[in-house]
């Protein structure tokens, strides 16, 4: 099929960069190889948390730091998407947020510091307002709630944690745990299946009550940190309606995947682009390039019974990273489905990898070499082809997990990747 | 010495993606339409790629809830790493049913194409029988079929009867094979007359090769046997078509299983050959109208429409060609219903103790096409269509429909 611009990815460089054409009043097409890390991981957006991935000073003014790096390193890739492709990035995807239903809060001045799920403070500045409650730079004392049978949260370790960073002063964190109506702890269930139940009323309203009764004795001023399972969709209904049944100011925590603040994210956005025109293709891995006189002619899909051929003036190929497909792993290299270029080579599957898993990896700063525009380059440093350009994880040279920067980076990088297939 | 054990393995990147490639993430358990809408369903993730670790050749297949799943394939849709999630279903469901035995209603679900011929042939008589109450009490009790369930209407004019009798095309610059599978046979000869309106309006003349079912039935219903038998005799028939003629599916299931399922599912001999060659009706007017072929002359179609994409066109991989080809058609207004599975997915939907599930899946869809109110919801699929009739009592057609009242066919 015949495009304007083909947007390979689904993670929020591929939306960020379709929307931005859209907004531009361009015709994108966005092709979904499965689902994107935007499910898995993503709760808050993180534009810059720590200067460098061994920091253990969280960068407070996240403008300021991301100026900082770029006039360090000008071979980073939020040197070659350049300040203003941030700016101009973050306030595309606020207005988006806004204009698709949710409530989203902050800005490139400031980090708040937000509980993780096991206690640690996480520097972030964008963040939905269900979690805006949970800022570390309050006072007020904090009641974690877990649910008895549900896993991927444990209050007690995120609450001893917490006072050890935190609430060591006057400031207070407690552990509690309520049961869930119906829940046998006989039986799995996941962050999804609460989610789902909460936004039942007779259910949401049982939790509170026992909420109520365990968190009261801290005071009336106290907050309440739950796991983020209050509601599916990005209708803040349940979590209005939670707190003022609980009569608590409420903040969610995101969890381990599938996370529901990624879900309702992802599942709003990309049913707000459908609305809006842009057509998905879905199940379509992106499979080859096909390359002549300097410029990427079409890429192949690999749909169901042959490859289809998708041929657009430019092409965006915003495969996050090894999750969805943006590299594959052969035993000694990384390649790129592309091009297929190798990406990274070593002697054993283990160099890549550090064995301790708080160190930086060597793997994630695996992924294509840049020009200043964002095109891909070869061995010999020039441009595979003159229309393609890459954004988000799949970029090399950074550790967008370590210094806590794989939002911005995304939309940085996305947007500036959507100006220059639209002058390409 | 870990360096040379490594040497032995090769550097290539599998292509299809083993069970292995399951990182666990869970999508796919989150996009399931029955796991969103029943807790007794464990998801595909564990009956998928979890199970599959603990098949082999030796031991019984069989995992408890296998027939909950109802084969929409938004799993693998959703699947980061292209994991083949729902084959392991099929494969270890089917493999249970040789080992365990099939129900009537397996057997009588699976040999739709068998019924349909009984059906067609005693249309007037069979169409008055699905509407009785009392016989579908008993077909409730003694097959397992919803008494609730509106099953198709059976047409004695069968399309293939009729293309027999249609003129064929005093010229023409090229000619497609059409699969126009049972549902346009014995149910829908209407469709079928109108893809080959508009593929002649373009100058293209439409043979049918003869065909069988095309299997989904019967894959779904426990009966991978039956679904290769089926399909290695439409494989053969197919493969002798003269090269260069395209074929064209209007089923989305159908289409799929041509194009996917007989080649990787089945592992039919020479179905990719079969495969490469066939398009989805919609997907090949757009190609015609990407190379400048597609007659564009269409009058006015002044119609609010919605559109449901089927969960089986996603897995097509090539998005919506369907609303990119309405949206050529002045006077037409179109959006699409996004909310997921319509529920009926096939003959899942039809089965007494599923019923209800299909309908609570569906509900999301329904109350958005009431809220909607347009003069009829578009599917390709012909079984979303039965239910979101059934489900909203909205009008719904194939979007050759729309197409074809554009050219001024009647």
């Amino acid at each position: 099929m015949k495009a304007d611009v083909a947007v390979v990815g689904s993670g929020l460089a591929a939306l960020v960069a379709t929307r931005s054409l859209q907004k531009a009043g361009r015709n994108p097409v966005l092709i979904w190889p499965g689902l994107s890390s935007l499910y898995f991981v993503y709760a808050t957006v993180d534009v810059l948390g720590y200067s460098d991935a061994t920091s253990l000073q969280p960068v407070e003014h996240p403008g300021t730091g991301v100026a900082a790096l770029i006039a360090d390193h000008p071979d980073h890739p939020y040197a070659r998407a350049g300040l203003d492709a941030l700016g101009a990035g973050i306030a595309l995807l606020m207005e988006w947020l806004e204009e698709a239903g949710f409530r989203w809060r902050g800005s490139l001045d400031r980090n708040l510091l937000l509980p993780t799920a096991i206690g640690t403070p996480k520097p972030s500045c964008l963040y939905p307002e269900s979690m805006a409650a949970g800022d570390l730079g309050r006072d007020e004392p904090i009641v974690l709630c877990g649910f008895e049978g549900y896993e991927d949260f444990v209050p007690e370790l995120a609450a001893s944690n917490l006072s050890r960073s935190w609430g060591a002063g006057d400031q207070s964190v407690r552990a509690i745990r309520v049961s869930l109506p119906g829940f046998d702890s006989g039986k799995m269930f996941t962050s999804i299946d609460i989610a789902r139940n909460l936004e039942n009323d007779a259910f949401r309203r049982e939790v509170a009550q026992q909420i109520r009764g365990k968190a009261t004795r801290d005071g009336d001023h106290v907050r309440v940190g739950l796991p983020a399972v209050l509601g599916l969709t990005h209708d803040t209904d349940v979590y209005d309606r939670f707190q003022s049944e609980l009569g608590h100011p409420i903040f969610e925590i995101p969890t381990l995947p599938p996370s529901v603040l990624g879900l309702r994210l992802f599942d709003r956005l990309r049913k707000h682009l459908q609305e809006t025109g842009v057509e998905i293709i879905w199940a379509a891995p992106a499979h080859a390039a096909e390359l002549s006189g300097g410029r990427c002619r079409r890429i192949h899909l690999k749909s169901a019974g042959r490859e289809q051929p998708v041929e657009a003036r430019a092409y965006i190929l915003a495969l996050e990273d090894a999750v969805d497909g943006a590299m594959r792993a052969g035993v000694r290299t990384i390649r790129d489905p592309f091009f297929h270029q190798t990406l990274a080579q070593s002697g054993v599957p283990t160099d890549r990898t550090d064995e301790s898993l708080f160190k930086a990896q060597p793997f994630a700063r695996v992924g294509y070499a840049v020009t200043d525009r964002l095109q891909p380059v070869g061995d010999d440093g020039r441009p595979l082809a003159s229309n393609a350009f890459v954004a988000g994880g799949a970029i090399a040279g950074y550790d967008p997990a370590g210094t806590k920067s794989r939002g911005g980076l995304a939309i940085a990088t996305g947007y500036r990747a959507a100006q220059e297939a639209m002058a390409a | 010495m870990i360096t040379e054990e490594i040497e032995t393995f090769s550097d290539t990147v599998e292509e299809e993606a083993p069970v292995e490639a399951c990182t666990k993430c869970t999508a796919c358990n989150t996009v399931c339409p029955v796991a969103r809408s029943t807790e007794i369903f464990r998801g595909p993730k564990s009956l998928g790629p979890e199970s599959e670790r603990y098949r082999s050749h030796q031991e019984t297949a069989v995992t408890a809830g296998l027939d909950l799943c109802s084969g929409c394939k938004l799993c693998e849709v959703t699947c980061p790493s292209q994991v083949t999630i729902q084959e392991y279903i099929r494969r270890a469901q089917s493999k249970g049913a040789d080992e365990k035995g099939r129900t009537l209603r397996d057997w009588v679900l699976g040999h739709t194409r068998l019924l349909s011929t009984f059906g067609s042939l005693t249309a007037p008589l069979a169409n008055l029988g699905n509407r009785n109450p009392l016989v579908r009490l008993l077909m409730e009790k003694v097959v397992g079929i919803h008494r609730n369930r509106p099953l198709p209407r059976y047409q004695w004019l069968t399309f293939e009867r009729w293309m027999k009798r249609h003129p064929r095309p005093a010229q023409a610059r090229r000619t497609v094979a059409y699969f126009y599978g049972c549902w346009v046979d014995f149910n829908e000869r209407r469709l079928g007359e109108q893809v080959v309106a508009v593929l002649e309006r373009n100058g293209i003349e439409v043979m049918i090769p003869k065909q069988q079912c095309c299997g989904i039935p019967a894959v779904v219903n426990a009966n991978m046997k039956l679904a290769r038998k089926y399909g290695a005799e439409n494989v053969r028939r197919l493969n002798e078509l003269p090269a260069g003629v395209d074929i064209i599916a209007s089923s989305t299931s159908c289409g799929l299983m041509l194009k996917h399922d007989y080649a990787h599912l089945l592992e039919i001999e020479d179905a990719e050959k079969v495969g490469t060659r066939v398009y989805d009706i919609c997907e090949y007017l757009w190609m015609l109208h990407e190379a400048g072929e597609l007659d564009v002359d269409f009058q006015p179609v002044p119609m609010r429409l919605l559109y449901h994409a089927p969960c089986h066109l996603k897995s097509h991989g090539i998005g919506y060609p369907a609303m990119r080809l309405l949206r050529l058609i002045p006077g037409v207004q179109l959006e699409e219903v996004d909310e997921g599975c319509c529920g009926i997915s096939g003959t899942f939907g039809m089965k007494v103790e599923k019923y209800d599930l299909s309908m609570k899946i569906g509900s999301r869809l329904f109350e958005a096409v009431k809220a909607a109110g347009r003069d009829s919801v578009l599917a390709d699929c012909e079984t979303c269509r039965m239910q979101v009739e059934h489900g909203t009592g909205a009008r719904s057609a194939h979007p050759i429909d729309i197409v074809a009242r554009a050219y001024g066919h009647r």
